[in-house]
């Protein structure tokens, strides 16, 4: 009888241990394949090499120190031009034809929205979308379970601004320029979720992707009054607005969404630029941060080119450390649902560059907090701990 | 008298629809990513509705359109708004959606009656700004630029959720539209169009009511790419503004020159041409220059895309049904062509 019983544990163990080897596609002895989905050659293609080459800074930084659970790390990277049907078959390609075993960091709203049907169908996760929209992380759309956010969302950024600048100025009358596309919709959303709590109105002005003249929106607040300005832009605007603001001799307050985070900005707007204020989700490539301390060592072990370096390349290397640590938490043989499950033991998970990041199953955003980065003489200069 | 389809041989058509019907078997057979090239061919499906109707309006009748991404924009909203929130059923969509997108059509043909060609091409561009801005600032209905979730197809209880189902759903439509737009293209409304394109003084002449027929045109065209929006907002789950951007109207034209314009066919061989070209082989080719000159970059992507294209209008202007006539003509005289160079 024992010998019975200890046989049928032995083969119960056996299919247990059969069960955690179960193979995903993607995954095999020695390599992990993941998918990325990039604009290379569309309107944010300045973006889609720098990107992956910061993310790629860490997976070689990873496969020579062994790999996760050691397998090497390879990242296949894909076209989208920021064209949803376009993000849609290249999803479909690393999918179906490569068998990746997850995507990571598409970049944008409407392409990373396009793919939920496809991450539903084949059930494979996202992780750390590169986008700031809220609704990455809202729990009641479709395949909501399998994508992970890292950022806080754009809707939470401008709320905490509003909130920002009425601790400074109860009296403030805010404008926001925002770009009439899917970023402006979910900075729209945290406007109203601001003006519901405050009471107070703020007047909104649009500009389409890709404009260079904001003369008419300047004008538009400078007629209403406006004392703080927030611009929901990415580099090249925040520049242009406050250098038209200057020449128009309209002196508010700027403030801006983390996309405007970028060094360039101060460099580029000189003294227009000054005491311009942002929010950022993460901490700055340049500060003392662990990450940052870690990224910049190894910008110059592997000879990153200057131009290379900054928020954005930053951006692609923290995101990867999100992934990497799901990636080991998803075990010796990690499946899907097992990287799903893996990101979800996340509570409180300080990674060097982002605030404490913690998943459950019923909440994937990650993080909701910013830090606030203002430009001092020049130089951008971290004004607040995180901020909710 | 003769019939007129009686110097058209058309005994291959029933084959042909056969073995469009037969091939998701035959890449589920071959291939186990077949769900990614039925996604490919799903979507030249859908622009085959759009470039036929295309081609009646710029081959048929040469009044170029630089704004069939906008009506297929228009179609898709329509019928993601009909069916979600107003409830009406998919089917009936189908038939009010191309009429909708039929009406607009009409109206952006009143400036064909007094400017053509590039201009034309210009107000029409235009019109597809307009499109895009009004879709934005409806967000009560259209959730602005964050892009809408559209349910998928559902006729008769029936919903057509994967790749698979959306082939049969997609094809039936499309071989339907190929037959109506030669139906079209040979009838007196056909010949009416062509008069119009070769020479409009010509046409008036003959009794072609110009202001009737180019608005016809345009209605038409408009009820084509009415049909396919619809398609594309139900197969796809998601639209936005983002995709329905200049450049598809582009590729709309490009597709209906490399088919060869004013034929159908031209425009079915066209459309699939560029989609696999874009979709399939130039991707593939990426990987390959990759792989052997580990070059790393999306402009290697649109700058094969720009170079194939380039080659082949220089080479074959007549587009692929000129060269498939050429084909034809050649084996029809075999072993007797002349000896000049005929392909």
């Amino acid at each position: 009888m024992k010998k019975a019983t200890g046989l049928f544990i032995l083969m119960g163990l056996l299919v247990m241990g059969c069960g955690n080897r179960a193979s995903a596609p993607g995954v095999s002895e020695d390599k992990i394949l993941i998918g990325n989905v990039q604009d290379l050659s569309g309107p944010m293609k300045e973006l889609g090499a720098v990107l992956p080459a910061g993310s790629n800074l860490y997976f070689r930084y990873v496969n020579e120190n062994g790999g996760v659970h050691g397998r090497q790390i390879e990242m296949k990277v894909e076209d989208h031009q920021y064209n949803p049907q376009k993000a849609v078959a290249a999803a479909k390609k690393l999918i179906e034809k490569d068998q990746v075993f997850c995507l990571y960091q598409v970049i944008g709203t409407s392409p990373c929205e396009a793919i939920r049907p496809i991450l539903a169908e084949s059930g494979t996760p996202l992780v750390a979308p590169a986008t700031q929209s809220g609704s990455m992380s809202d729990m009641s759309r479709e395949a909501a379970d399998l994508i992970f956010h890292t950022d806080t969302g754009y809707d939470i950024q401008t709320r905490i601004l509003v909130d920002n600048i009425l601790s400074d100025n109860v009296n403030a009358k805010i404008g926001l320029i925002y770009q009439d596309d899917d970023y402006g919709e979910n900075v729209l959303k945290g406007a109203a979720v601001a003006e519901a709590n405050t009471g107070i109105p703020i007047q909104k002005e649009a500009y389409q992707r890709g404009a260079t003249d904001f003369a008419g929106q300047v004008a538009n607040l400078m007629k209403g009054g406006a004392t703080h300005v927030i611009i929901a832009g990415v580099v090249k605007e925040p520049i242009i607005v406050m250098k038209t603001a200057a020449a128009m001799g309209f002196g508010p307050k700027f403030y801006g969404t983390s996309p405007t985070m970028d060094h360039r900005i101060s460099l580029a707007a000189g003294p227009a630029g000054e005491g311009f204020t942002s929010a950022n989700f993460a901490s700055l490539w340049n500060s003392d941060a662990e990450s940052a301390v870690l990224y910049r060592d190894l910008c110059t072990k592997y000879e990153v080119p200057k131009a290379y370096m900054g928020m954005y390349h930053f951006y692609g290397f923290i995101t990867a450390q999100v992934l990497v640590e799901g990636l080991k938490r998803a075990g010796q043989y990690p499946t899907r649902e097992r990287l799903v499950n893996g990101l979800e033991t996340l509570k409180d998970w300080d990674g060097g560059a982002y605030p404490p990041i913690t998943y459950s199953q019923n909440d994937h955003a990650g993080t909701k907090s910013v830090i606030l980065v203002q430009v001092k003489e020049g130089v951008q200069t971290v004004i607040t701990d995180w901020v909710e | 008298m003769k019939g007129r389809y009686e110097d058209e041989n058309l005994s291959w058509i029933p084959l042909l629809i056969i073995g469009i019907f037969l091939i998701p078997f035959m890449l589920k057979e071959i291939t186990f990513s077949y769900k990614y090239y039925l996604f490919v061919l799903n979507m030249a499906g859908i622009y085959i509705i759009l470039t036929v109707g295309l081609d009646l309006l710029s081959g048929y009748t040469g009044l170029i359109s630089l704004g069939h991404s906008s009506f297929l924009a228009i179609g898709a909203y329509t019928s993601a708004i009909l069916v979600d929130q107003i409830g009406v059923p998919f089917i009936l969509s189908l038939v009010i959606s191309p009429l909708v997108v039929g009406v607009f059509g009409f109206l952006i043909g009143f400036p064909a009656l007094r400017i053509t060609g590039m201009y034309l091409g210009l107000t029409t561009m235009g019109f597809g700004f307009i499109v895009k801005r009004l879709i934005i600032a409806l967000r009560v209905w259209t959730q602005g630029a964050g892009g809408l979730e559209v349910s998928p197809p559902m006729i008769f209880g029936y919903t057509f959720n994967s790749d698979w189902d959306n082939y049969f759903l997609i094809f039936t439509f499309a071989i339907i539209a190929v037959i109506v737009g030669r139906r079209i293209g040979k009838s007196k409304i056909g010949r009416a169009f062509m008069a119009i394109r070769d020479s409009e003084q010509a046409a008036e002449a003959t009794g072609v009511h110009l202001a009737k027929y180019k608005m016809l045109a345009f209605f038409i065209s408009g009820l084509f790419a009415g049909f396919a929006g619809a398609l594309f907002a139900h197969t796809s789950h998601f639209i936005s503004t983002d995709h329905f951007d200049i450049l598809l109207s582009i590729y709309f034209i490009i597709m209906i020159l490399v088919g060869g314009v004013s034929s159908i066919y031209g425009a079915v061989l066209g459309t699939l041409f560029i989609v696999l070209l874009d979709f399939l082989f130039v991707p593939e080719l990426k990987d390959l220059i990759h792989r052997v000159l580990n070059i790393e970059g999306g402009d290697i992507q649109s700058l094969l895309f720009g170079l194939i294209m380039f080659l082949f209008i220089i080479f074959q202007p007549t587009g692929l049904y000129g060269m498939w006539i050429k084909i034809k003509i050649y084996w029809k005289l075999f072993p007797f062509n002349p000896k000049k160079r005929l392909i």
